[in-house]
């Protein structure tokens, strides 16, 4: 059975588009037939995380106005065979798309996939709407500040009024050192206010504008704690039950020294 | 001087601010009252419970607190005497 999941946040720069990317890729790398939509018509950046961009020829607005086949607008990735981005277009905008339309074009995708993920754009006007369409689930992504909170109880209402099933949520940029001298919200400070199920919390880490500068998405390092953070979340998405978090510390002399050496740092990882 | 407050225990971190903060902000984003109509809902509530027993005005606490997703209004309305009445 195929699942169509929107990532959502409400404010812009959470990291929408790094964890559509890595969710994309640690369902591919489980072995699952995975389509990963860029819904930010106008502002596309999923292409570029993925490494992808050279390759784009149709995009999403192509194939809703009938210019080409969906197949033709799907550029397969070069690393995973089973992955596959649709492209937003960049010349155009929100409003060259409707919510009927992107539901029809899920339906589509939903029959050739196991996963579909859709990156949707920040806001809560058009782009929001024609993301959450067709989807069937929602994943809500924050950082532990207040004005992406706010934000996110904001989408949690919207998507909840949508009669999507309860969201679940991920906290990203997590610091565990700021958080042990209560200087940035903690885990359950966060869950106590937005009151949904949480499903990942991924460190702030460096490995993340390292992987976007490549091209390459995290998840595809097996040494890097937050690659390891992503996978797991793809482990809950895809419904096994008791995945325990990765360990937040920062990442010691020791572990490094280890990584240097091509050690993998999953030994760190509880 | 932050170093000699914090082993000293007398700084509370910054997440105690942001989570008050939010935790104002939400509710206010939901329940989409002004502070004028807020404060008209207070004055028409103890003016009801004034009509039925003896409150101290002065300390009434009234406010709205949101916890797990839901809204409440909390109040603590300290009652002088109750007012015997002719019903």
């Amino acid at each position: 059975m195929s699942e169509c999941i929107v990532i959502t946040s409400g404010k812009g720069g959470v990291g929408k588009t790094t964890t559509s990317a890595n969710l994309s890729v640690s369902l591919a790398m489980m072995g699952h037939k995975v389509a990963v939509v860029d819904a930010d018509i106008g502002l596309r950046n999923l292409d570029v995380i993925l490494g992808l961009e050279n390759r784009i020829v149709y995009d999403l607005v192509h194939v809703i106005e009938g210019e080409c086949r969906l197949k033709q607008a799907l550029i397969r990735d070069k690393r995973l065979e089973n992955l596959f981005l649709l492209p937003a277009a960049q010349t155009r905008d929100k409003s060259a798309v409707n919510p009927e339309q992107m539901r029809k074009l899920v339906e589509q995708l939903k029959a050739e996939f196991d996963y579909v993920i859709i990156d949707c754009p920040a806001g809560i006007e058009q782009g929001f709407k024609n993301s959450i369409a067709g989807a069937d689930k929602a994943i809500i992504v924050t950082t532990p500040e207040v004005s992406a909170i706010r934000d996110a109880d904001r989408i949690i209402g919207l998507v909840e009024a949508a009669e999507l099933p309860e969201p679940r949520l991920i906290i990203n940029r997590f610091r565990q050192k700021m958080v042990d001298r209560g200087d940035m919200l903690n885990k359950d400070d966060i869950l106590e206010i937005l009151a949904i199920p949480l499903i990942g919390v991924v460190p702030d880490h460096e490995d993340i504008i390292v992987s976007a500068n490549r091209g390459a998405p995290v998840a595809f390092d097996d040494t890097s704690v937050v690659g390891e953070a992503y996978r797991r979340i793809a482990r809950r998405v895809s419904g096994e039950a008791d995945v325990p978090f990765v360990a937040l510390q920062p990442v010691g002399i020791w572990e490094n020294v280890k990584r240097w050496m091509g050690l993998s740092a999953k030994a760190g990882v509880k | 001087m932050e170093l000699i407050n914090r082993v000293f225990g007398s700084r509370l971190g910054s997440k105690d601010d942001a989570k008050a903060r939010l935790k104002l902000l939400l509710v206010h984003d939901q329940v989409d009252l002004s502070p004028a109509q807020l404060d008209s809902m207070k004055a028409e509530i103890i003016e009801v419970i004034g009509r039925y027993v003896e409150i101290d005005r002065d300390s009434v606490d009234f406010k709205l607190e949101r916890s797990n997703g839901e809204i409440a209004l909390v109040s603590n309305v300290p009652v002088r005497r109750v007012v015997a009445r002719a019903v």
